[in-house]
């Protein structure tokens, strides 16, 4: 009887045993388990850059070229009595806005020290790091043990007039003498992991075009109720009172960004390549 | 046959009706119809035809590929453990149905490093912070006048009420916040602009309770249905 309740327990034992430990199902995905080997500081400069380029093209091309052929744009632009658009920071926020719908959780924010909303002014931690980035005018990279987040501060650099215009002209804004090329305040990239890898950095540059491309589409679906609606196709603001198609913008958006992106791509194809070749030789 | 051995197979009858009663009460309960009888309380205010499914969505995985992952987790085989039976529930599955792209205080942007002290008291990252569901109310937070905690330092140049925002903020009226913004910004409502026409806070926290809008039927955006399927 002895031997028959060992000789039961030992073949629940081994049962038990499969059941948990041999990979009879295909063992679940784990996230990251691709190698990350990029660290995100290289990720947020690269998607800093992009999202410089795309400034620049909305601020200048959209925006500034924009009002002298009679173009509007406010803050208050999805107000439905307000014919207008979106004004470069809100032309941001649009993006970051359009970044969280997706399950990559890449952020983006704006601030400043001197910021028109008040509530938009840095505070705490994020505030000493500007002061920083301000006087050395280097990105500033942190970590936050509440959220999890590693993190980017980027200067925000007064690039066109009209950045220029629009804030000293602003009756909320609490300081009126800026200058072209002022650090007028600091964006800032939140991401969960200290590396990143190929596939993933790619995901994050679709999120961030994806969010450029919705940011547009917003503006063009407030356009096309204008009173007066802007003729959209092909033609640019320079050309007259045109806006070009979302897949005309994010074509322009593509030429931007593609002289800095893709040789960054490249040399992390590269890099990869040759890790795997010496990898093989090792073996051998 | 000796009592002893009646007696075992009336214990065995026993045994096998108890579990039998167990498992046809169990398939039961289990019954998307019957999911009112293990709920952890009521539904909040709009949330009551919402089945249980559409929030509580199954884990990727059968149970032994499940129990597997976390046990290599465990055991150092895996970076991170998998999730069991049911994937949390976060603020995706609240935005599936309320994500608005006119969202005055939309959850994300609490998680820049900025809010980090609001994070610590109120923790307005996370929907449920003040929709906790399960509790039968709209809004689930305690207090009106948590504006204080983001805007001591809200000013208005050209200020449109009778009685300025910075001196409601000297006198801390943090209650009246409300009385005239709600805070996701999605009511189609004039904003008074005397102090004396502002929502009272006993009809602001009647609504947080679970009452009727003093902010008016008119919206933004009206939430989404769930998905036929999740019916």
């Amino acid at each position: 009887m002895t031997d028959k309740s060992f000789w039961i327990k030992l073949l629940g034992l081994v049962c038990l045993g499969i059941y948990l430990f041999a990979s009879a199902p295909p063992p679940l995905d784990d996230k990251q388990a691709q190698s990350a080997t990029i660290p995100v500081q290289q990720m947020f400069t690269l998607l800093q850059q992009e999202n410089a380029a795309v400034r620049m093209l909305w601020t200048k091309e959209i925006v500034g070229t924009g009002q002298k052929v009679g173009l509007k744009f406010d803050e208050h632009w999805r107000d439905k009595d307000l014919d207008a658009g979106p004004l470069p920071a809100l032309f941001l926020r649009e993006t970051a806005k359009s970044m969280e719908t997706s399950p990559i959780q890449i952020s983006l924010f704006l601030g400043s020290d001197y910021p028109i909303s008040p509530d938009n002014r840095f505070e705490g931690l994020q505030q000493e790091k500007f002061r920083v980035l301000r006087m050395s005018q280097q990105p500033q990279f942190f970590y936050m043990a509440d959220t999890t987040r590693y993190i980017a501060m980027f200067a925000d650099v007064a690039v066109a007039a009209p950045c220029v215009d629009c804030h000293n002209k602003h009756e909320q804004s609490p300081k009126h003498d800026w200058r072209l090329q002022d650090v007028m305040g600091g964006t800032t990239w939140m991401y969960p992991s200290p590396a990143v890898s190929l596939e993933e950095l790619i995901s994050v540059i679709i999120v961030l075009h994806r969010g450029f491309h919705d940011a547009y589409a917003a503006y063009l679906e407030k356009a096309k109720t204008f009173v007066h609606p802007p003729v959209i196709g092909e033609r640019w603001p320079r050309d007259g009172y045109f806006l070009p198609s979302a897949e005309v913008f994010m074509q322009e958006v593509l030429v931007r960004t593609a002289p800095h992106t893709l040789p960054f791509l490249g040399s992390l194809v590269d890099s990869a390549e040759n890790a795997e070749k010496s990898h093989d030789v090792v073996d051998q | 046959m000796n009592n002893r051995a009646t007696f075992r197979i009336h214990q065995h009858r026993a045994y096998a009706t108890g579990i039998a009663i167990g498992l046809v009460s169990l398939c039961l309960l289990l019954l998307p119809e019957n999911d009112r009888f293990h709920v952890r309380g009521p539904m909040n205010t709009g949330h009551e035809k919402i089945k249980c499914g559409s929030c509580h969505k199954e884990a990727p995985g059968t149970l032994r590929q499940q129990i597997q992952a976390n046990l290599h987790f465990i055991f150092a085989q895996r970076n991170h453990p998998a999730d069991f039976g049911h994937r949390p529930v976060g603020n995706e599955n609240c935005l599936f149905c309320h994500e608005r792209p006119n969202d005055r205080h939309p959850v994300y942007r609490f998680l820049e490093p900025r809010f980090q002290k609001t994070r610590e008291s109120l923790k307005p990252q996370y929907c449920i912070s003040c929709h906790a569901e399960h509790h039968g109310q709209r809004v689930t937070l305690a207090e009106i006048g948590y504006c204080s905690q983001c805007h001591k330092k809200t000013r208005l140049r050209k200020d449109p009420l009778d009685v300025p925002h910075d001196k409601l903020i000297v006198l801390k009226q943090w209650n009246s916040c409300l009385g005239c913004h709600d805070f996701h910004g999605n009511h189609i409502r004039p904003v008074p602009k005397r102090v004396d026409r502002i929502i009272t806070a006993k009809n602001i926290y009647a609504y947080f309770d679970g009452g009727l809008s003093p902010y008016g039927n008119q919206l933004h955006y009206k939430a989404k249905k769930e998905p036929e399927n999740d019916r």
